[in-house]
């Protein structure tokens, strides 16, 4: 608990010399010479871009290589709008943003339908585009360029405050650093994380994850657009500065100063940019050194300046200190504001599956006219051999698929046309037979995925989470409510602040089975719960599942291990090449003699 | 209109092979080789250099040639090879090759300097009348050229145990790895063969772009833009897409404007990316799939 106190009030201190620092230099630069001035806002706004990219590359993985398009769009219409069209430069500044939103609400609708390679392609072709577009148009001055408005001085009054310039750019960097930031400290982070690296998991989870990257590729080019609206002030905008291999610059930043930390994307930006101005050589070498460092920090560096430092830090803590756990200090129990209820039913099942036939585009049926009742605060095995449709039985009752026929009622309600985000909400949670989750942050950060769909307004709270007490109390609640759930399946705190790429694989099935759990779901599907599983582990998920049971939860649980499903199930449901064998009590279904012939193979 | 689609298709050959070597590269390895274009220049430089050294202007090509698939493979080693040990950067080698192209073309911008040189010419310029069309002999060999490619390629794709174990390893590395093939050799290959396929299109086109470094950039793109419209799954599909991009882009320069070859190939590309992300010839399924997702929407609906 000190340990926790010291460290969070170290933190806030560490945020306040900052700020402090950030407004004194913003104070030193806004007097400084115009050449000072111009180097470093040239390097603020590449920050910005850097961080905007960083924002979907790091945390989604969305290589987004039309940030060069989205700033060229943003320049050149602040420089349209302010010298041709006389608009006050405040007042294109929402418009910019505005377009650059929408955008990227049209571009990551159309680019994100297939692959992560599909989105990095057609982001490139946007602005190859955009370059082509402003080249050739007249009201862009083609290859010329245009000479970029001037950003008007503060009023006589404030005279004393230097190049009012300075100040606009250093307030844009400043909104970007909160945005960024904010949603790096919310619980948004582990569920972007979990978009990226385990989808499955995530859209089980209630979290709707198409939706989710288009709003954050639509966050992330409202930036970029932020950024060229500042550019456009720093002088002359031509196609160049624009073109694909600003683009990938961009993205060396990234990469150079750190993808997905709090600074990397900063120190990269500062680098690059002012990289030709303390190496002036022969511009052609310095090309050729300037390919050779995008080619060193992708083969040497590939973690960035920022993620080799901290690894550093990290081992030489690890080596003097020994570990020390972070902890949320007060255990006094917290409500949290915006938490939805669990759904309490009366309905007769469970979970009904009626007449289910599903086949995939080409071929034959995988599973034909299957009808089973799952009664509800009971322990449902569903088992068959390999092949027989199980997995596909489970991914039809929790929407990773829809069936072609048939349909599936969940507490009475017809659910087989929802997707799988909107089953969680319904109480409906599940597990995989393979346990994907985020190996880069914590068990317990990765059990509060499992509270997405509990809390509302996630998305657009984290945008400024920290600064808002509901934020900060809902953190609290969400750690709470992860490090009790994780003590449930039996796992006692050492863990909760581990790395899950640093656990044992019983404990990371176990984890998933938390992260299942504390959305307090009525409908439990768990996928193979004990691959992989020791002995002593397995009697472990035996009593976590009768204690679920307990608590009028309803587990269907998926299993080869015939001797834990009739020691633990109340009923049985036998699947055999995608037909139903048998269903009913474990002790009808043990001595049915087709269950016998098809499966216990006696 | 006989002569445009003529003229188009001898464009169109350029860019279908440039987009052909990209497409090897990335049928083997799932790489896309940004250096590709400058692989491309890399041939016309050095051909054009040897010839004018006073060697013959076959031994120049052939210098080219090797110039190119050496190049290929030097790519793989430096840029490819070590990144792809990180497979959580799994897009790294995008900057990685890039960046070996920013270096080749600026170090040919500082051996042969910024301007266009003259490259030497294989075949006289008289024109050759095809029905009411006229094409040189440069364009009529182009043609032909790219043809005969892509039906080697398929040949040694499909007929030879060679290329069966390449499309093993396309599918999946690992399991034809674990079933004796050698990845590290055909990996190797499709990267000299990439430079190879590329050098053949310097070849073809020098006697008309001149020999300048910034070819590679505008190729590169052109190339590229092939490859999205044929699509990146298939060699030979690259090929048809650089064939498409070739007819179209002279139909725009003859019907629209002459600037119009800058933006028009764009325009197609969005249309392909919009309507079958797979390029044209995989228009069939993603169709059938589109229609089967509203025929299943409708009978919802109707239900």
């Amino acid at each position: 608990m000190t340990t926790l106190t010291r460290r969070s009030r170290v933190r806030t201190s560490t945020y306040g010399v900052g700020a402090v620092a950030y407004l004194l230099a913003t104070v030193f630069l806004a007097h400084s010479s115009n050449y000072n001035q111009g180097l470093l806002l040239v390097a603020a706004v590449f920050s910005i871009l850097a961080l905007s990219l960083d924002l979907v590359a790091g945390m989604l993985g969305l290589y987004s290589l039309g940030q060069a398009g989205l700033f060229a769009i943003g320049a050149y219409s602040t420089t349209i709008l302010v010298t041709r069209d006389h608009w006050n430069v405040f007042l294109a500044l929402p418009v910019v943003i505005v377009v650059g939103a929408l955008l990227g609400i049209i571009i990551g609708a159309l680019a994100l339908r297939v692959s992560g390679l599909y989105f990095a392609i057609t982001t490139y072709v946007f602005t190859l585009i955009v370059g082509v577009a402003v080249s050739d148009a007249s009201i862009t001055g083609g290859y010329q360029g245009l000479a970029g408005p001037t950003f008007p001085n503060f009023p006589h009054v404030l005279s004393g405050m230097g190049t009012a310039l300075v100040w606009a750019i250093s307030g844009a960097l400043l909104i970007t650093v909160v945005i960024i930031w904010s949603i790096r400290s919310s619980a948004v982070y582990p569920v972007l994380l979990a978009i990226r690296d385990a989808e499955p998991f995530a859209a089980s989870a209630g979290v709707k994850t198409s939706f989710t990257r288009v709003m954050m590729f639509s966050l992330s080019s409202a930036l970029a657009g932020l950024a060229g609206w500042t550019f456009c002030f720093l002088g002359y905008i031509t196609p160049g500065q624009f073109n694909g291999t600003a683009t990938i610059n961009i993205l060396v930043m990234v990469i150079l100063g750190g993808m997905n930390t709090r600074l990397g994307p900063i120190v990269g930006a500062v680098f690059i940019s002012l990289f030709p101005v303390v190496v002036s050589w022969n511009p052609l070498w310095q090309e050729v050194l300037f390919g050779a460092i995008f080619i060193i920090v992708i083969v040497f560096f590939p973690e960035g300046v920022v993620g080799v430092v901290s690894r550093i830090t990290r081992l030489v803590r690890r080596r003097f200190q020994g570990e020390s756990l972070e902890t949320d200090g007060d255990l006094v129990p917290t409500a949290p504001t915006s938490i939805r209820t669990p759904i309490t039913s009366t309905a007769e099942f469970a979970l009904a599956a009626r007449n289910i036939t599903f086949h995939y585009l080409h071929g034959v049926p995988v599973l034909e006219n299957i009808d089973f009742l799952v009664r509800p605060g009971t322990i449902h095995g569903l088992i068959g051999p390999n092949g027989s449709g199980k997995s596909t039985m489970v991914n039809l009752i929790c929407g990773q698929l829809t069936p072609t026929e048939g349909m599936i009622e969940l507490q009475g309600e017809r659910v087989d046309h929802l997707s799988a985000y909107q089953r969680p909400a319904m109480g409906l949670m599940r597990t995989f037979q393979t346990a994907v989750m985020v190996r880069e942050i914590s068990t317990r950060d990765n059990v509060t995925i499992g509270l997405f769909h509990q809390f509302q307004r996630l998305l657009s709270r984290s945008l400024l989470w920290p600064l808002l007490p509901s934020g900060r109390r809902d953190t609290r609640a969400m750690h709470q409510l992860a490090t009790s759930a994780l003590n449930d399946v039996g796992l006692d705190s050492q863990w909760d602040a581990t790395r899950v790429a640093d656990i044992p694989h019983g404990v990371e099935q176990l984890t998933q089975l938390a992260a299942a759990c504390v959305g307090r779901p009525s409908v439990l599907v768990l996928d193979e719960p004990l691959a992989g599983l020791s002995l002593g582990e397995i009697d472990e998920v035996a009593t976590i599942l009768r204690r679920l049971r307990d608590q009028g939860v309803t587990t269907i649980v998926v299993e080869h291990q015939t001797r834990f499903i009739f020691d633990v199930c109340d009923d049985v449901t036998v699947l055999a090449a995608g037909q139903l064998i048998r269903t009913g009590s474990a002790a009808d279904v043990r001595v049915d003699e087709r269950v016998r012939e098809v499966y216990l193979g006696q | 209109m006989f002569q445009v689609l003529l003229t188009g298709l001898a464009t169109g050959a350029i860019y279908g092979l440039i987009a052909m070597a990209y497409a090897v590269v990335f049928y083997v390895t799932r790489v896309i080789n940004f250096a590709t274009g400058q692989l491309f220049m890399a041939c016309i430089m050095i051909t054009m250099a040897v010839a004018n050294a006073g060697f013959s202007i076959w031994l120049a090509i052939l210098a080219g040639f090797a110039t190119s698939s050496i190049g290929g493979v030097v790519v793989y080693f430096i840029a490819v090879r070590p990144v792809l040990r990180f497979d959580r950067f799994s897009f790294a080698w995008l900057v990685s090759t890039l960046g070996v192209g920013i270096i080749l073309e600026s170090l040919a911008a500082l051996k042969w300097g910024t301007s266009s040189l003259p490259f030497p010419n294989m075949m006289n310029g008289k024109d050759v009348a095809i029905f009411n069309a006229k094409l040189t002999w440069q364009q009529i060999v182009t043609i032909i050229v790219a043809v005969a490619v892509v039906g080697l390629f398929e040949l040694l794709r499909r007929k030879t145990l060679f290329g069966k174990i390449g499309m093993a390893i396309s599918s999946d590395p690992d399991i034809a790895s674990s079933m004796g093939a050698n990845v590290t050799r055909y990996t190797i290959f499709a990267f000299a063969l990439g430079g190879l396929l590329a050098a053949i299109a310097g070849v073809l086109v020098g006697p008309f772009s001149f020999a300048s470094p910034y070819l590679g950039e505008s190729f590169g793109i052109s190339g590229f833009v092939a490859l999205m419209i044929g699509g990146i799954e298939r060699p030979a599909a690259a090929m048809g897409g650089g064939m498409i991009l070739g007819v179209l882009t002279v139909l725009a320069n003859t019907y629209i404007n002459s600037q119009a070859s800058d933006w028009f190939p764009f325009v197609v590309v969005v249309i392909v990316l919009l309507i079958s992300p797979n390029g044209v010839f995989m228009a069939g399924p993603s169709l059938k799939k589109a229609t089967r997702r509203l025929r299943t929407a409708s009978s919802k609906v109707a239900r």
